[in-house]
Formats: C-alpha cells, structure tokens, sequence
C-alpha cells in the first residue's frame, strides 16, 4: 500500500469511517462496503485537497476513479504531477 | 449513563457510544484530537468565494437560488439571511412536505417567503408510500454506511436524501444554478459542493442501493430522474452551498432574529428540531438500534467549534421524549 493510501486509510479511521474495521484492501469499493457515501466522499476530497494542496475536479469523482483506495491514490498522485 | 461512561473532556461525546474511543491521557475523543479549526484566513476565502456566486449568479432561469425551506429556525433565519445579504437573488424555496411536518413549520415557511418576497413552492409526494418508507428505514440496519450514523437518524438519513434528489432534479428542470441548505456546521464540514452529471448519476445509485437494503420498492418516486440528467447539457453543473460554513452560526440569535421577524415557535417539544414531528421518533429508534444519539456528533462538533456551550450540548443529548409523543407519530406512520 502506498504512502497515500496510507494516509486515506487513516483519515477513514480517525474520522470515524471504518466502524472498527482496522484495514481495507485497496481494490475494495469504499460505497458498496459501506464505509463511505456521497457525504463521507466530499469530506475525503476536501481533506485531500488541503492536504495535498491540489484541486480535485469534481468530473473526475467517478466510481472509476473515486470508489477504492487504489483509484483515489492514483488520481491523487497524477493531480500532484 | 453509567459511572465507568467517560465524556470527552472537551465535547459531549462518551466512551458508551460505539466507535467512540477517549484517550486515558488526554480525556479527548478522537474527533477532538483530530480537530483543526477553520482559520480566519480560510472563513475570508469562504465568504468571498460565496460572495462571488452569489453576486453574480449565471442567468439562465427564473431562479438563481433554490433554498431547502424546513421552516425551522436555521432555515428560516437562513432564508432571511440571504436575501438580506444578497436582495437581487431569486429563489425558489421548497418545503418539503413528509407527512410530519407541524402546521406551524408551514405557517412559518410561507410567512417567510412573504417576507423575503421569495417564491414558496411545497413539495408533496405520495404519503403512503413514504410512511412505509420511513417505516422500513426505521426497521432497517445498517442501510447507511458507519459514519452516516453518527450525522443522522437512519429515518432523517432517508428524509434528506429524498430532498436532496429532488432538489437537484428541480434544479436541472429550472437551470438554477445554486441549491442551498442551512445545515449546521456540526453536520457538514464542506461549504461549497459542485455536482456533476457522472457525480448525480454516482449519488442517484448510492441511493438507490441503500433504498433495496431497506426494502423500498418505489424507489423511483424518490430519486432524481435518471433521463433528465442524462438529455442535460455535458457541462451541467448545480452547486450547493451551506452557508453557515460561512457565516457565524449562533442559533439563539437567530431564533430571537426571526421570532423579531413574525417566526412562531411550534409546540414540539423536540430540543432538535422545530418544524418535524417525526425527529424525536426517529432519534430514538436511532438510539434504540445503535446505542447512537444522532444528534451526538453535530452537537459534540458545534462545542468543538465554539458555537456552544458543553452543557448545553449535554442537556439537549439527554432530553427524554415522551411516550405520548412517540405513540402518536407511531399511529401515524401505522394510518
């Protein structure tokens, strides 16, 4: 798992997402798990909007892009580019 | 709560809630220990971010502004706040009528509309089918993800959802380009959300997902039409705004402000809300599922942020409902 990965991975626990799960595979869908919502996916892309200092655009916030840790650390890393 | 319950020193959140951790060292819940304020300099980028939207407001239909309109005090305050601030804003404001709504709730919406000469436009769905919808949400387990938990009532979950399809469909419909909701800051941390076709699509189904968990059947009445996000231009966009992320939130000036105004209080006896009856039932059917107070976190983050006091977060956290009240809003969900 990267460090991005990591990093969501603990934002998810710290913020309360998790439910006592204490990790997630990375190709896992984070809405058809239950871990997050639409709710829950804005409060993850605000936070790694400051974290990152990037801008994420919302038509990038697809399932295809925004549903697991993988596809959310690797559009991280290319908005980062 | 028990002697070996400990509250966070800081918040009102405790140790008996599920998910609920208290550092032994510091007294602080995790939520405490993860805060960071807003900085000055964040609220300023805020305020004149929604300065600028609302300034200008792209003019492609009759409205600029659709307004989520309980009738409650945030919402009405927040509809005389806006148009106090920004009085060439058209708006459509939408009370949505669950079938629980006071007669007051009512009055007090349409009275503010007049005031703010603002349009006033009561969304009515079918009542039966969503009495059995509310039913099923309260029955229901684990529809909604873990956190969804903590912001609302599985029944309120369901509520808000349903209004928030249908506000983004009217704002498709009448190319409004803005949807405001006046939650608290305890309840959102994001002031400005854009969303787009793939986004309402993603939203759509995520709804429609946790609607079969419950066991709705109807679930189209509730969703935003599928087709008229699809024929909308590429480029359509609705952004909502909750504007108390950007103004200061202090509920008791707004209430003696809007009471000034002609708002009258409703008999509810609900220290959570004052414009729905089912609230009250559905934060214990909450409690009684979970062991989670669904207005625990809002009210916890609101003491985080200064808005108000710890007691006070408490005293409302630990009001009892009575069981008249509670009967009577089951014989209505059972007609």
């Amino acid at each position: 798992m990267n460090e991005i990965s990591k990093d969501i991975l603990q934002f998810l626990k710290s913020r309360g997402f998790l439910d006592g799960k204490n990790s997630l595979d990375e190709q896992v869908s984070l809405t058809e798990t239950g871990v997050i919502d639409s709710i829950g996916l804005l409060q993850l892309v605000d936070y790694l909007e400051s974290s990152y200092t990037i801008e994420i655009p919302m038509e990038i916030i697809t399932p295809d892009n925004f549903d697991t840790l993988a596809g959310i650390s690797q559009s991280v890393m290319k908005l980062k580019k | 709560m028990t002697m070996d319950t400990v509250v966070c020193k800081k918040c009102a959140l405790d140790s008996k809630t599920p998910g609920i951790t208290i550092n032994a060292d510091t007294g602080l819940c995790q939520f405490c220990e993860n805060y960071t304020p807003l900085s000055k300099e964040k609220k300023e980028e805020f305020r004149l971010q929604m300065d600028t939207l609302f300034k200008s407001p792209k003019k492609q239909g009759k409205y600029d502004v659709i307004m989520a309109l309980s009738g409650g005090v945030d919402s009405s305050y927040a509809l005389y706040r806006l148009k106090e601030e920004y009085p060439h804003l058209r708006v459509l404001a939408v009370q949505f009528d669950n079938g629980f709504i006071s007669d007051t709730a009512f009055k007090n919406a349409q009275k503010f509309c007049e005031l703010t000469k603002s349009t006033y436009f009561r969304l009515v769905l079918d009542n039966t089918l969503l009495r059995d919808t509310f039913k099923k949400a309260a029955r229901s387990k684990d529809a909604y993800p873990g956190f969804a938990k903590y912001r609302a009532s599985d029944m309120c979950n369901t509520c808000m959802s349903i209004i928030k399809q249908k506000l983004v469909e009217m704002a498709i419909h009448t190319k409004t380009p803005f949807i405001v909701f006046a939650f608290s800051p305890g309840q959102t941390e994001v002031p400005f959300v854009t969303l787009t076709k793939p986004f309402m699509t993603w939203i759509r189904k995520l709804f429609d997902a946790q609607m079969k968990t419950m066991g709705v059947t109807e679930r189209n009445l509730y969703l935003m039409d599928q087709d008229t996000i699809t024929a909308s231009p590429p480029d359509t966009e609705v952004m909502i705004i909750h504007p108390f992320l950007v103004w200061e939130y202090n509920k008791h000036q707004f209430k003696e402000d809007i009471i000034r105004l002609g708002w009258t209080e409703p008999d509810l006896k609900d220290p959570n809300s004052s414009n729905c009856l089912l609230n009250a039932y559905a934060i214990k059917n909450h409690f009684d599922k979970y062991h989670i107070h669904s207005y625990a976190y809002d009210q916890s983050a609101l003491v985080r942020q200064g808005n108000i006091k710890k007691e006070e977060a408490m005293k409302t956290l630990h009001t009892t409902f009575s069981d008249a009240a509670m009967k009577e809003v089951q014989r209505r969900l059972d007609q």
